[in-house]
Order: C-alpha cells, then sequence, then structure tokens
C-alpha cells in the first residue's frame, strides 16, 4: 500500500466510525424530529410541559453557570498563588464529582437532605425543602459541573505567573483593579473555556438530576428528563425527538462558539510566542 | 541616605535567603547588586519593593519606614527579569497604568506617556501590544511604566538578563544615561561582574544571602575584602600558593626572580592572550597579556618560559 492509499483508507475508517456513533443517529434525530413536518415539530416544542422543561433548564444554568463560575475562578486563584498544606486536597475534591458516576452525586444528595439525612430533617422542619424541587436540581447540577472552570483556568494562571499582578501592585493598583484589569484578561480565553464546558455539562445533565428532582412533570422536569419520560414512558417518539433536537443543538451551538475560541486561543498564543 | 535596610532578614524554612543585610543606599546612585544565582539578591530586591515580607529587619526610604507598607503605597518603579508587560494592553497603555490608577485626568495622562514614550525611544510603538515588540523594546517599556509613577527608587530585577550581546551592551549604556539624566536612585541586581562594573557607581556583593562588600566598583576590584570578593570580580589563578589576577603576571625570558616552566597552552582572544604555563613547582599559573606583548616574546607550546609578578612602572 503506498503512503497516499494508505492515509485515504485511515481516513475513511475513522469517518466511517463517526459516522456511526454521531452522524448516523444525531441526522435519524432531525429526520425524525421533523417527520410529521415542521408544523408537528412545533407543537411539540411548544407544549407546556415542554416549555416549562426548557425553562427549569435554563433557570438552572442560570444559577449553576456563574456560581461554579465564580468559585472556579476563586479556587484556581488560591491555589494557583498560594502555597497552603491540603492544595492538593482541595484540587482532588473539585475532581471527585466528575470522576464518579452522576447518580452517585444523586444517590449523596438524597442521603445529606432526606428527612432521615444528616441535616434533612432539620431542614424540613423548618419548612426547607431541597429535594424533589428546584433547589435540589440546582445543587446536584452544581456538583457535577464543578471543576470545569478550576480546570481550565488553573493551567492557564501558573503559566501567566505572578509577575503581572506584582507589577500592577507596585504601580500602585489595588486587589480589585488588579483582578479586573490584569489578572481577569490574562485569562480570559481560559475562563470562557472552562464556561462553555459548564454550561454544556449543565443543560446535559440526566442521572444526578433524575435523582433528587422527583421527576415532577412540570415542576421538577429539567429537558432531558422530560425528553427521557416523552421516550420512556409516554411513548411520545415525536415529542422526544423534538426535545432532544433542541438540546442537541444547544450543545452544538456551545461547541461551536468552544472551537472557535480555541482557534482563536491558538492564534494568540503563536502571536505571543 | 536614601535606602537603608537594616538586620533584613527573609527565611524559606529554615534556610536564609537573605540574612541580617545591613546597608545603606546613598541618593542618586545607580547601585548594583552583584551575586552568583541563588545569593538572594533578586529575593532582596523584592523585599525593598514590599513583594516579600522580611521575617526581620526594617526597609527605610527616604527616612520613612516601609517596613509594614503595602507595595501599592512604597512609590518605587520595580522592572522584572521578564518585563512582566500586561500583554493585553498597548504600549501606551501599559506606561499609563500607574497614572490611570492614580486617577490622573486625561490629557495629562497623555502627555506624560508621550513624553516616556520619546525617552525610551519607542516613539512610534505606542500603539503596538507587547507581543510585536523586541526584547529591548519590551524592556524599554517596562523601564517607562515604572518611571511614570516619579518612583523615589527604580528597582531593575536582572535587566539585561534576557537579551542578546549586542542590545544588551547598547541598553547598558543607555540605562546609565538614562540615570545620568534622571538622577533616581536605582539599583540593578545582575549575576554579571563586567555589567556591574560598567554600569554601577556603588556595587553590593552578595554571597549565600550576606552583604560581602559594598562600595565602588573600583575599591572593591583593587582591595577586596574577602577572597570570595577577590574572586567573583575578576579572573583569578594561583601562582606560589596565593590567588592573584592574571593580568599581575607576566612572561619573562630570563629566571631571575621568576619561576621557570614552559607554556602549556596559548589561547588568543583577540586583543586578549591567555597563556597557560607548567611551572617547576607542578603549578599551572595563566598569565593575561596583550597582544602585542605576547608577540614580543615568540613563544609557542612547551617553550620554556618563566613567569613573575608585574612589576608596577
Amino acid at each position: 500500500m503506498n503512503h497516499t492509499t494508505r492515509k485515504w483508507s485511515l481516513r475513511l475508517v475513522v469517518i466511517l466510525y463517526l459516522g456511526l456513533l454521531v452522524g448516523l443517529p444525531v441526522g435519524y434525530l432531525f429526520i425524525k424530529a421533523f417527520s410529521n413536518g415542521f408544523h408537528a415539530f412545533w407543537i411539540e416544542v411548544t407544549k407546556p410541559d415542554a416549555i416549562a422543561a426548557l425553562k427549569l433548564s435554563a433557570e438552572v444554568a442560570l444559577i449553576a453557570v456563574p456560581v461554579n463560575t465564580v468559585v472556579g475562578i476563586g479556587a484556581a486563584l488560591i491555589l494557583a498563588r498560594r502555597k497552603f498544606f491540603g492544595s492538593r486536597a482541595l484540587t482532588l475534591a473539585f475532581d471527585i464529582p466528575v470522576a464518579v458516576s452522576p447518580i452517585i452525586i444523586g444517590v449523596a444528595l438524597v442521603l445529606a437532605y432526606s428527612r432521615i439525612g444528616w441535616f434533612g430533617g432539620w431542614l424540613i422542619s423548618h419548612g426547607i425543602q431541597i429535594l424533589f424541587s428546584p433547589i435540589g436540581i440546582v445543587l446536584a447540577t452544581m456538583a457535577v459541573s464543578l471543576p470545569y472552570v478550576l480546570r481550565s483556568v488553573l493551567p492557564v494562571l501558573i503559566e501567566v505567573g505572578k509577575d503581572q499582578e506584582d507589577a500592577a501592585r507596585t504601580l500602585g493598583a489595588g486587589a480589585f483593579r488588579t483582578f479586573w484589569q490584569v489578572t481577569l484578561p490574562a485569562i480570559r480565553w481560559g475562563v470562557l473555556y472552562g464556561v462553555t464546558l459548564t454550561i454544556a455539562r449543565t443543560l446535559g445533565e440526566f442521572g444526578a438530576v433524575l435523582v433528587v428532582s422527583g421527576n415532577i412533570t412540570g415542576k421538577t422536569q429539567t429537558l432531558p428528563i422530560y425528553i427521557y419520560d416523552a421516550w420512556d414512558q409516554n411513548y411520545d417518539t415525536v415529542g422526544a425527538f423534538a426535545g432532544a433536537l433542541v438540546l442537541a443543538s444547544i450543545s452544538i451551538v456551545a461547541l461551536i462558539i468552544l472551537s472557535t475560541l480555541r482557534a482563536r486561543e491558538r492564534k494568540l498564543h503563536v502571536d505571543l510566542a | 541616605m536614601s535606602i537603608s535596610l537594616s538586620h533584613l532578614t527573609k527565611r524559606y524554612g529554615d534556610d536564609a535567603v537573605v540574612d541580617d543585610v545591613n546597608v545603606e543606599i546613598p541618593e542618586g546612585s545607580l547601585t548594583a547588586v552583584l551575586g552568583p544565582s541563588g545569593s538572594g539578591k533578586s529575593t532582596l530586591l523584592k523585599l525593598i519593593a514590599g513583594l516579600e515580607i522580611p521575617d526581620e529587619g526594617r526597609v527605610v526610604i527616604e527616612g520613612d519606614d516601609v517596613t509594614d507598607v503595602d507595595p501599592r503605597h512604597r512609590d518605587i518603579g520595580f522592572c522584572f527579569q521578564h518585563y512582566a508587560p500586561f500583554r493585553h494592553m498597548n504600549v501606551a497603555r501599559n506606561i499609563g497604568f500607574g497614572l490611570r490608577v492614580r486617577k490622573q485626568p486625561k490629557d495629562v495622562i497623555d502627555a506624560k506617556v508621550a513624553e516616556l514614550i520619546e525617552l525610551v525611544r519607542l516613539e512610534g510603538k505606542s500603539k503596538s501590544y507587547p507581543a510585536q515588540l523586541s526584547g529591548g523594546e519590551r524592556q524599554r517599556m517596562a523601564l517607562a511604566r515604572a518611571l511614570a509613577i516619579e518612583p523615589r527608587v527604580l528597582l531593575l530585577d536582572e535587566p539585561f538578563g534576557a537579551l542578546d550581546a549586542q542590545v544588551r551592551a547598547e541598553l547598558r549604556q543607555w540605562v546609565k544615561e538614562l540615570h545620568r539624566q534622571i538622577k533616581v536612585t536605582t539599583i540593578l541586581v545582575t549575576h554579571d561582574q563586567d555589567e556591574a562594573m560598567e554600569v554601577a557607581d556603588q556595587l553590593l556583593i552578595m554571597h549565600e544571602g550576606r552583604i560581602e562588600q559594598a562600595g565602588e566598583p573600583t575599591e572593591l576590584y583593587e582591595r577586596p575584602a574577602t577572597e570570595f570578593v577577590h574572586e567573583f570580580l575578576g579572573p583569578t589563578t594561583i601562582f606560589k600558593g596565593a590567588s592573584i589576577r592574571p593580568h599581575d603576571l607576566e612572561l619573562v625570558r630570563s629566571s631571575e626572580g621568576a619561576m621557570e616552566g614552559t607554556v602549556q597552552s596559548i589561547m588568543e582572544l583577540g586583543f586578549e592572550v591567555q597563556v597557560t604555563v607548567a611551572l617547576s613547582d607542578g603549578s599551572t599559573p595563566w598569565v593575561q597579556m596583550s597582544r602585542n606583548e605576547f608577540r614580543a616574546f615568540e613563544v609557542a607550546t612547551n617553550s620554556p618560559i618563566s613567569v613573575r609578578e608585574r612589576v608596577a612602572k
């Protein structure tokens, strides 16, 4: 086999593999979602329960993404700039939620916050219901998307180093100005990368959310759970396909933004080299 | 005195990186802190700037004890070894940073930045980003940025360390000239004795966290207080069991008052020639001389020759 043949047969294998795993299923999804025409698709995605699920997913993301971004950047700053006992343990703790199966996060939250849990009883007696409510969903979602910002920002912070921040200090800048005008611009691509990953994970989380949400239609159903329900419980295939298409489209758009950012980041690094 | 350091000590664990440093730095001087890597000279600079906090001792600048003052209120211009440019700001915004922090009016900032850009010869580069500048240009931008706040003291950490030889030599002369113009008390850290001797009017020799000797360059070169200073400030060789500068030795034909031996090797370095001689006592000192001096001898490897201490003429 000559070089060109080998190159092309290799490419063919990769294309076939990706086609079978990604292309065919997603393509089939598109076709099925529109199998009864656009009007049928539109009726499905504008059903009150579908709208409620989309809205809940968006609301959860609106809380979980900013909180995890702030926590992630803060933790990255502490880990990159201060040496202290237990810093490695802290980094590890951030990774645990994605290292274990999401179902474990869900079950652990149920154990902690149910009536018989460690502080669930106390909270419920004070009128605060964590499980089977949006609060539980937000907690589960924040847990499974915890490390993405930290993991994207930490290596950038370490690479950029402390000198620019020190320079800003000697020039008279306080901590607030130094962060907004020096540190944040230096790590902005890392932050955006982490935020994109967090959004994707937040919208897509199924297992952990299913366990804590109680799956109450129209109340505690996020979009992935609505799709699962339509498919598995209600035999509403068009509804499931339509919901899946909406969710897939959001993720694909996020991925496109992400890859554009990575390309820009790479270009920036070439410029600086 | 512009800066006075007393009993200044910084430890990392049990290791004293800066160890009981007591020194006075005269107003308006250009002082070079010279020492091998790991001697604590960069840490000393960061202690003066407040970027490191001392375990013991005081830092006094122009009579104010600033030991407990945050670096942002010390009015110190600091140039980092790798210049630490703000990569996302252009040259003008980099230089104006300290002035914006001080909430100066825009027209004042613009005028001051334009003046500094001219001073550091970066005309036409004000809209360029640090990534688009050469090493020397980045260095000058960092200097302008530090000077913009009209600092009481200018601190330069290995200012020429990351530049190639040609640019280094130019920048040294330029820094010296700049210092003559603006007269701000300046301390620079370097491990290169030639650089220190050429640029500075005061030298501080550091070794293992301590100041070995302080004073004017020629004084230190001629009257080193310790063996370390003697060896660090220039080349040395061993003759009759003592450490001596190779240019204080000379070759002679007659053995009168000299030690006999044979030429072991000859190294010609342009104007300078180094001749290593194997002496009868088994030692092998090397002699430094000019090309013209060397020519007069017509020696080759293995020629018999004698060596003695150069007689002052």
